[in-house]
Order: C-alpha cells, then structure tokens, then sequence
C-alpha cells in the first residue's frame, strides 16, 4: 500500500452498464491528492455509480480507475486500504453504539489495543459525539449518524475520502460544521475529497473543482470561479419607482449589457462588461430615474448547469 | 498486519456483541433444539423397546446426537439469517468497502456461527446430562462427534450465506431453512436407519446427513461406525457449501 498522499483520483473512460442503461457513460477525470472535488448532478445522473466504482463496490463494464495510484479492478484490496467512504445511506447497526461501530471499523483495518482506544475518542470529540459515544445507534438522529459516519470514513487515517451527498437531510448547522471539518481534512492533512452532493451552494463553499454529470456523461468541469464566468455575467435587475419611468429606464440599461428575463414590473440586463453596479446607480442618479428595488445577480453553479444540460439542477430529475 | 483475519475476528466480535445484546436472535436457535431434545428423549423413549433397536447407549443419547447435529446445521442457518439482515440494511455495503480484504468477511460470520454454536451445544450437553445422557465412547470420540458438529456447522452457515449473498434480504429466509429442515428429517431421527422401511428408508440410505447421524450415534455409544466414511461427506458437503457462498458473495459483489 502506498503511504504517502501523493495520488489522487485518476479516471479513462470509466463506463458502467445495467443491462441496456449505460449509468455512467464513459467519463474521464484526474483528481490531484488534496483536492477537494465537487461532483455534481442530479438524482440519477450516475454520481453514486461512479462512487461505488471507485470504492470497489462495483465493478466497472469498461474504463479504467487508479484511486490511490491502485488500479480499482485489479487491486481492491489495497484500494479500500487506502480509501474512507461515507456512503449515501448511512448503513449502521442499530444495535451497536457509536463506539462499538468505530471499534468494529477500526478492527477491519487491524488498528488495536491503546492506539485504537485513542484514536476512537479522538474521532468521536472530533465529530462531536463523545457523550453520545455508548449509546446505540438507533437513538441517534440523522445528523448524529452522519458525523459518525465521517468518524468511521477516517479511521485508518485514508488519503482519499468519498463522501457521496453527506449533507443530505442535514440542519443547517450540521451541513456547516460537516463543511468545515471536511474542509480542515483537505487542507490540514493533505486528504484527496470525492464529494457527490445535489447541493449547489455545497460545492461552491468546498470544492476546489467541479464535475457536472448528466445522464452519464461530465457536461462541465473546472473551478467554481472559471464555470462561472464561463457561462455569462452577472445580472442586474431593477424595479422602477414609477411606471413612467420604465422606458427610460430601458433606455438606460441598454447602455451596459442585453435585455434578459425579469419579474414582473422589473427591468433586467445581463452585464456586457460596459459598467458594473456602481456604474449603473451612478447613471440612474445621474438621468433622475428613481428605483424601488435594485438586485445584483451573480451566475450560480444552477446556471453553469443550465447552460450546459438546457435545464436546472432543479429540475433535471424530472427530465 | 492487515489481513483477512482482521477482518473475520473483527465481525465475529460484532456478530457475537449483537447476538449477546438481543434475547430475541440468541434464544429462538437454542430453545429450538432444547424442545426437541425434551421431547424426543422423554415422550420418544419407549421407541428404544423396538424389536431391532440395537443402540445400547440410552435413547437420551441416542436423541442427544440429532439434536446437537440438528442445533449445529440450524445455528448455521440462523446466522444466515444475519448476513441476510446485513445486505436488507445496507450495512453489507459498509463492510464491503471497508474490509480490505473480503474473503475475511465469510470467515467472520463463520466464526460467530461456530460461537454461536458453541453456547448452544454446551447447554444442550449439560442438559442432556442433567436427563440421564449415557457417554460410552472415550474423549477422542466425543470430540469426534463434537467435529462432525462444527463442520455441519459451517455447512448450514454456507448454505445459508449463499442463499442470502443471492437474494439479499431477510424474505429469502425460508428458502434457506426449508431445504436443511428437509435433509434432516429425510434421515434416520427415531430409530437407526435399518429399521426404517419403505420410500423414507431409501431416501434416509442416500441422505448425506444419513452418514454424520449414524457415525455421531456410534461415537457417543462408544462403538464407532464409518466415522471416515461420515468425515468424507462431511468435508465434501463444506467444500460445496463453500463454493456456494463464496460465488454468492462474488454475485453480490458484482450487482453492488
């Protein structure tokens, strides 16, 4: 097995089939170790198939993996040694304690005696769960079981971490404390993240870059900023004072950018690059044209999808 | 060093704090074979004045060695029962990613199935003792008898984890009863299989189980009888049973 951190993710034509329905088909990808990569999608896209093919759960149709620098048809084995996961339906024993699953987790990897006793506490304070560490799991709400779930994913200290949608079901507070632990891990430890998660705002807080997968296939990837900027400039919306003033105002934002949909009553360019927001207010001030409501829209990962599937993250699974 | 030990020893100690946890898995696998021993050796035991009745150790023994042989194939079912509830609950999946190497995982619920067995056993040795039990045979042929149970241990345990590494969910579990409660009352359970007769004769003389019941019966009795015989079907029925649950368990592994 390779100790060091110096291999992430690496992906050729990665195909999985079922049947005649090709879930994932035929994606490429070079994850740098301690990156975090954002993988995203809808439900049915093929981001869980793709985890479960680079976690060894399931064998790929065609293509080839390294996780690890470990080849993850051949070399299974010393794949999971190096891997932690956290899947998507957390898969506890309800009747083991938090303590017991960490000790069970940590006796698959053959950590014992005081090092495993240390490193359970360790975790369980880490996650959170100290007080709640004897108590069986069926007790724990679903924020507790994903912290424990992260616990469990980092036992054997692994280089690559597959968190595949953690946050789903999770309060606000949770999903933020998550974000930051997984986020430490990236930074302070040099761990390589594969994270699925239907969260836009998720991978736009965490991920140093990010995959778009629809229906099989990678649509968009790069960082956040450059996808982004890719797809079109910010928005900018206003909403007259007075209705009189609406043609006027047109005339006005013409001048920096093209028209584009808007609410009802208001008025909406995209900006060309001919001013920003401080421009058009000082215009607006200048030509005497009052407004009740103005609003700054910045391009969001939904538009980066958008642009590249024709429809919104929102909306695709209905697709 | 990790290896599949590790991992066998690491769910076995699982399996076994779970099964200790709940009354409700542990009891049914052991009340089982107690009834029948009750029952047998008490309402059964004038069966032992049959004209032909030649076993000389006691109808308490004579019970005593279906019934540990039956606890052992049952304990082994049950388990399977386990592995069944593992894969419903996704808990299988848990495993599968996190053990470096899953021959282990095999290994391990046939660990807690032989601890599992083992409690059972020695109750139903004590109280198969406490009702009169009479053990003719030496050390070495109990302990025989004893091998004969862990092997048919291991065989329910691989039917049974074969069923359930196909089916994946605790509905397949009279699928993997049914098939062992057949054998087993298919064989001998009675009286010795000479005094059989008709269609249950014939099946009871090519019934695998047939062999490890007579040859259990001789070694408690002290006077064994085609014990390598029963050795040879016994080590034949766990190399396909191991086949079995192995190809389920790489079926699993496959659909994901």
């Amino acid at each position: 097995m390779s100790g060091e951190r110096n291999h992430g993710i690496e992906v050729e034509g990665l195909v999985r089939a079922f049947k005649d329905v090709r879930a994932v088909d035929g994606i490429d990808l070079r994850i740098e170790p301690g990156e975090i990569y954002g993988f995203l999608g809808p439900n049915g896209a093929g981001k869980s198939t793709t985890v479960h093919m680079l976690t060894t759960l399931l064998p790929p149709t065609a293509g080839r993996a390294t996780v690890a620098g470990f080849d993850v048809a051949r070399e299974g084995p010393k794949v999971r040694a190096s891997i932690g996961a956290a899947l998507q339906e957390t898969a506890l024993d309800p009747f083991l304690s938090g303590r017991e699953h960490l000790r069970l987790q940590s006796s698959l990897h053959g950590i014992r005696g005081q090092t495993r006793k240390e490193l359970i506490e360790t975790l369980l304070a880490r996650v959170g769960l100290t007080s709640a560490g004897d108590r069986k799991i069926r007790t724990y709400s679903g924020g507790m079981k994903r912290r424990l779930d992260l616990a469990l994913a980092l036992i054997h200290n692994p280089q690559i971490l597959f968190l595949d949608e953690p946050t789903t079901g999770l309060d606000p507070q949770s999903r933020t404390a998550l974000w930051e632990e997984v986020g430490r891990l990236a930074r302070d430890e040099g761990v390589t993240v594969f994270l699925t998660t239907q969260y836009l705002e998720e991978a736009d807080v965490l991920a140093d870059r990010v995959g778009i997968i629809d229906h099989g296939k990678i649509v968009a990837e790069g960082t956040p900023a450059r996808l982004k900027a890719e797809i079109g400039k910010a928005t900018i919306e206003v909403v007259p004072e007075q209705n009189a003033d609406r043609e006027r105002l047109a005339a006005l934002l013409g001048r920096f950018g093209e028209e584009t949909a808007a609410r009802p009553g208001a008025y909406a360019v995209q900006l060309d690059g001919h001013g920003k927001l401080p421009d058009v207010i000082r215009a607006l001030d200048n030509e005497d044209v009052r407004a009740a409501e103005i609003n700054l829209h910045q391009p969001t990962l939904d538009d980066v999808f958008l642009a590249k599937t024709g429809r919104t993250l929102e909306g695709a699974e209905d697709a | 060093m990790k290896s599949r030990f590790d991992v066998a020893i690491a769910l076995a100690y699982r399996q076994t704090t779970v099964l200790l946890k709940n009354p409700s898995i542990f009891l049914p696998p052991m009340l089982f074979p107690l009834m029948n021993l009750l029952a047998f050796a008490g309402g059964l035991s004038r069966l032992r004045h049959v004209p032909g009745f030649d076993f000389h150790g006691g109808y308490t023994a004579f019970t005593f060695v279906f019934v540990l042989l039956q606890s052992a194939a049952f304990g082994g079912v049950f388990a399977g029962f386990g592995i069944a509830r593992d894969f419903e609950r996704g808990f299988a999946k848990r495993l599968l990613v996190s053990a470096p190497h899953r021959g282990g995982i095999l290994m391990g619920y046939a660990l807690a199935s032989l601890v599992r067995w083992a409690m059972i056993a020695i109750v139903l040795t004590i109280v198969g003792l406490l009702a009169g039990m009479q053990i003719g045979g030496s050390g070495i042929d109990i302990f025989g008898l004893y091998a004969l149970g862990v092997i048919f241990n291991l065989v329910g345990l691989l039917w049974a984890a074969g069923v359930a590494t196909r089916f994946r969910s605790v509905q397949a579990a009279p699928l993997m009863q049914t098939p062992v409660f057949i054998v087993l009352f298919l064989s001998p359970v009675y009286v010795p299989l000479h005094l059989l007769q008709g269609w249950i004769h014939a099946v009871a003389r090519l019934n695998p189980f047939t062999f490890l019941v007579e040859a259990g019966r001789g070694l408690i009795e002290g006077r064994p009888t085609q014990v390598a015989t029963a050795f040879g079907v016994a080590a034949a029925l766990l190399v396909v049973a191991s086949v079995w649950a192995r190809t389920g368990l790489a079926r699993a592994e496959r659909a994901g």
